[in-house]
């Protein structure tokens, strides 16, 4: 947004800052609203512990105190790249304050509610928003600089103890990945009766994050630490897989049976967002019944684990069985890939629409007694491997954990492979053709690439692993049915993998988690659920096109600002009169090259 | 030049009477042109007048109406992608490069039909497939030095200076180990010096076995650069020959440089006269 950018004198800048981040600490003491919220049934809850607690610091208002502390901070220390901290601080508070004079507002029946109102007075989301306001606009009056550059080795060290440094390091920042994993996960608890204002303490949890994560980012951090893991990819692979076993452990908090169930959807989803990823992001096919093939998994896995409901009767482990499922699933893919050799685009699109939607009548209707129809096919039984059933608690290195965690790590297993099948593809001959294809067709078909061929092996592979994760989908939910295939899911996948950043693996993790998140977080916007989910998404399509993880490249075609402070129209345009000018004098040497960063 | 030019080499391509009707119109009509082994030959002809037509008619993207289009003496298919494992690539008159690829990814995928690594290869990355892959990346680098774009791998492609994109296209066309390479405008847009390093390039290419058929409005630079020169006009060859008989064929003068200086000339004096009758009426 670079429209904020020099709106402020520069002069100004750290006064603004400075004064933003006291704001902050104010709002972080004063009352948030005038009355008391949820009387009734809930006596203990109506003390308002939550919005109205002077100086007693839980949840966002110790977010707000750590933003506003640190801005002081940052604003006088010599921090390289503080503009970008100071903005990112900025803006989560302001999204703390803004969430928090919504939800109090909306509840306490308008303004009155977050001002003054009955002899009492409730300014802290006004003051927070204010302050917002003043670090966001003092950040960013002289303009972005760039993020810093840190060195592998901060100390300057070589060979084996630069290698013991980056292993800290990574060791350091993939635990803290799982505590904001395990906090965000958990953020505003399990919600409906038991915590009703589980809606805004989550989404106020993650203004912080984003905060969070935006300073460490404006810093360097987070480049600095790819960088590193990038470099020591075997290690960062096996913390990371530990990181994620580690999560179901008490120490995380998220080791209840609930957050379990939470984290091993959004596994599947995860999933299935990647292999949705080959075909749209990395191929640039666009497919709008991808959770048929999902669906087609499901049922084919279903069918075969001896279920009552199932005309078959068959009963076959689970690993043959998902096995098959992904195979199923995979034949369908390129069944459903093969008119890609005939329509194009758009074309596609309603292709594929109208394939998701055949495959959720055919199943509603229960089509040659495989599918239950609109009674689904209940009681499927539990994955039971080494004598185990995967649906029981078990004790692990001396701690009990809840039933389902045994889904969780199949799932998290399941999810590395995944990425992997993902990555190694990207990185391959095969990878290259698809993402010609998606760059220019004729082109790549020029370079002797079949693009039908491609195009259809992006299809068969995507569905696979859309089967495979079906597979596990039925066995933790215990029944089958085709609502949990319709066309809303395909969206919500596809809308999954563009949040996230096409073409790249935690894109679509984080997007699927967002996602298949969200709607269970905001149950008690009840009503307006949905709308605040749709207001979200439209607002970071706004403002972050490229998607939360953006690909290096994809990074780049969208970056709107670069170290100049222009925008990309501004130097294309540039580059154009250049290149005008050296055609007007042609002894001149070629045009200069385009400064991008 | 090279001394071989004039002696007598065997046909590598050979397009015969091919015939290109889209609806009513006749694009290309009876038009044959044949392609030495180790030679550059010349495509020029107004806008318009069918040179990128027959480029997509010897490429398999056009499927020609009548007539055929062979490669040492064997009829190509016509489906673009098994053209270019038979041996021939092209460039594109506006840039097609694959954007958002990195520069080294560009010839990357221009080594795609000579690597052999398939699906399952590419999801296990064994050995063989480390070495398939370390093989094409030495090659497509070797070619970035080759067409004078060294140390610019991971750029992305768009942000390129057009010439330089216009060098990539080139080296991503010749990663398909071509036996003939087709470029269709390889100096739109470049200033002298750049057009010069393009003709040096030219000449380096055939240099390494590579037969060339360049399509240029800049006749200065085809008659420097190739063999022979066709002229095309209104989808007919209408002169054929070394650049020395196209240049002084008034017919050529005519059709493509415009009409012959005197007639200019004259029509000048004619247009002078007018106006200056024009004042004296007024």
């Amino acid at each position: 947004m670079s429209r904020l950018n020099g709106l402020v004198p520069a002069a100004l800048a750290r006064p603004f800052t400075a004064i933003g981040g006291v704001l902050f600490l104010i709002a972080a003491m004063l009352p948030w609203a005038t009355f008391i919220l949820n009387d009734g049934p809930y006596p203990e809850k109506s003390t308002l512990q939550f919005f109205d607690a002077p100086f007693e610091l839980t949840g966002f208002r110790w977010h707000l105190l750590l933003f506003g502390v640190l801005a002081v901070i940052v604003t006088f220390a010599p921090v390289r790249g503080k503009e970008r901290v100071l903005r990112s601080f900025g803006w989560g508070g302001l999204l703390i304050g803004v969430i928090g004079a919504l939800f109090i507002a909306g509840k306490g029946g308008g303004i009155g509610a977050i001002t003054a109102a009955d002899g009492a007075t409730a300014l802290g989301s006004i003051v927070a928003i204010v302050g917002g306001a003043l670090l966001v606009l003092g950040a960013s009056a002289n303009g972005l600089g760039d993020i810093p550059e840190w060195p592998t080795s901060l100390f300057g060290w070589t060979g084996m103890k630069q290698r013991l440094e980056a292993w800290v390091v990574l060791l350091i920042a993939f635990a803290g990945v799982l505590w904001l994993v395990a906090q965000t996960l958990t953020a505003g608890g399990i919600g409906g009766a038991a915590f009703p204002y589980a809606g805004p303490v989550f989404l106020a949890f993650l203004g912080f994050a984003g905060g969070l994560i935006g300073a460490l980012h404006g810093v360097g951090v987070t480049r600095w630490v790819s960088q590193l893991s990038e470099k020591h990819r075997p290690f960062s692979i096996v913390v990371l897989l530990l990181c994620a076993f580690a999560l179901p452990f008490p120490f995380t908090g998220a080791g209840s049976q609930y957050w379990m169930q939470v984290a091993a959807t959004i596994g599947v989803y995860a999933a299935t967002a990647i292999g949705l990823n080959i075909v749209v992001g990395l191929s640039g096919l666009l497919d709008l019944g991808y959770v048929a093939f999902m669906g087609i998994g499901a049922f084919v896995a279903a069918n075969l684990s001896g279920v009552a409901a199932s005309a078959l009767g068959w009963n076959l482990p689970f690993p043959l069985a998902a096995l098959i499922a992904a195979v199923v699933a995979g034949i369908f893919g390129a069944i459903v890939g093969s008119p890609t050799l005939r329509v194009r685009g758009d074309y596609l699109a309603i292709v594929t629409l109208a394939f998701g939607e055949i495959f959720s009548r055919a199943a509603q209707n229960n089509i040659g007694d495989l599918t239950g129809g609109a009674s689904a096919m209940p009681g499927i039984p539990p994955v039971t491997m080494f004598g185990t059933a995967f649906n029981e608690p078990i004790k692990l290195f001396g701690a009990q954990l809840p039933s389902g965690v045994l889904y969780y790590f199949m799932i998290v297993l399941v999810v590395g492979l995944v990425m992997a099948v993902f990555a190694n593809l990207k990185n391959s001959r095969m990878g290259r053709a698809w993402i010609a294809i998606r760059e220019d067709e004729d082109a790549a078909r020029a370079m002797g690439i079949r693009t039908g061929k491609a195009k259809i092996l992006a299809f068969l592979v995507g569905a696979t692993l859309a089967g495979l994760a079906g597979a596990i989908f039925v066995h933790k939910l215990g029944t089958a049915s085709y609502d949990s295939f319709k066309f809303l899911e395909s969206v919500t996948l596809l809308a999954a993998v563009i949040l996230g950043g096409m073409g790249t693996i935690p894109g679509a993790v984080l997007g699927a988690s967002l996602l298949f998140v969200l709607p269970e977080k905001l149950r008690e916007f009840s009503d307006y659920r949905l709308f605040v989910f749709g207001l979200a998404l439209v607002l970071i399509m706004r403002f972050r096109p490229q998607g939360l993880v953006p690909d290096r490249i994809r990074r780049a075609e969208f970056a709107g600002e670069t170290a100049e402070g222009k925008s990309i129209e501004e130097i294309e345009e540039q580059a154009v009169l250049e290149q005008e000018q050296a055609d007007r004098e042609p002894e001149a040497p070629a045009a200069p090259k385009e400064g991008r960063p | 030049m090279s001394a071989a030019r004039h002696s007598a080499s065997e046909t590598v391509l050979e397009a015969q009477g091919v015939t290109m009707i889209f609806g009513g119109l006749t694009a290309l009509n009876n038009v044959s042109i044949s392609l030495g082994e180790g030679r550059i030959v010349g495509l020029i002809g107004p806008n318009g007048a069918g040179k990128t037509t027959l480029f997509n008619c010897l490429t398999g993207l056009y499927t020609p109406t009548r007539g055929a289009v062979r490669l040492r003496g064997k009829q190509l298919p016509s489906d673009p992608a098994k053209v270019t494992s038979a041996g021939i690539a092209r460039t594109f008159q506006n840039i097609r490069l694959f954007p958002n690829m990195t520069v080294l990814e560009n010839v990357l995928v221009g080594r795609h039909i000579r690597m052999k690594q398939g699906p399952i290869a590419s999801v296990f990355h064994g050995p063989g497939f480390r070495r398939g892959e370390a093989a094409a990346r030495a090659k497509s680098i070797e070619l970035l030095e080759f067409v004078g774009l060294n140390k610019l791998d991971h750029e992305v492609a768009r942000n390129l200076p057009y010439g330089d994109q216009r060098r990539l296209e080139i080296a991503r066309a010749l990663a398909t180990e071509p036996e003939v390479l087709l470029l269709d405008e390889p100096t739109a847009g470049m200033n002298p010096q750049e057009t010069e390093e393009a003709r040096q390039l030219i000449f380096r290419i055939r240099d390494t076995g590579v037969s060339v058929v360049v399509i240029e409005h800049d006749t200065k630079f085809i008659f420097s650069l190739c063999d022979t020169v066709s002229v095309l006009v209104q989808g007919e060859v209408l002169v054929e020959g070394s650049p020395e008989t196209v240049r002084d064929d008034p017919r050529v003068i005519e059709a493509y440089l415009g009409k012959p200086r005197e007639e200019v000339a004259a029509e000048v004096a004619e247009a002078a006269a007018a106006i200056e009758h024009h004042r004296e009426d007024s």
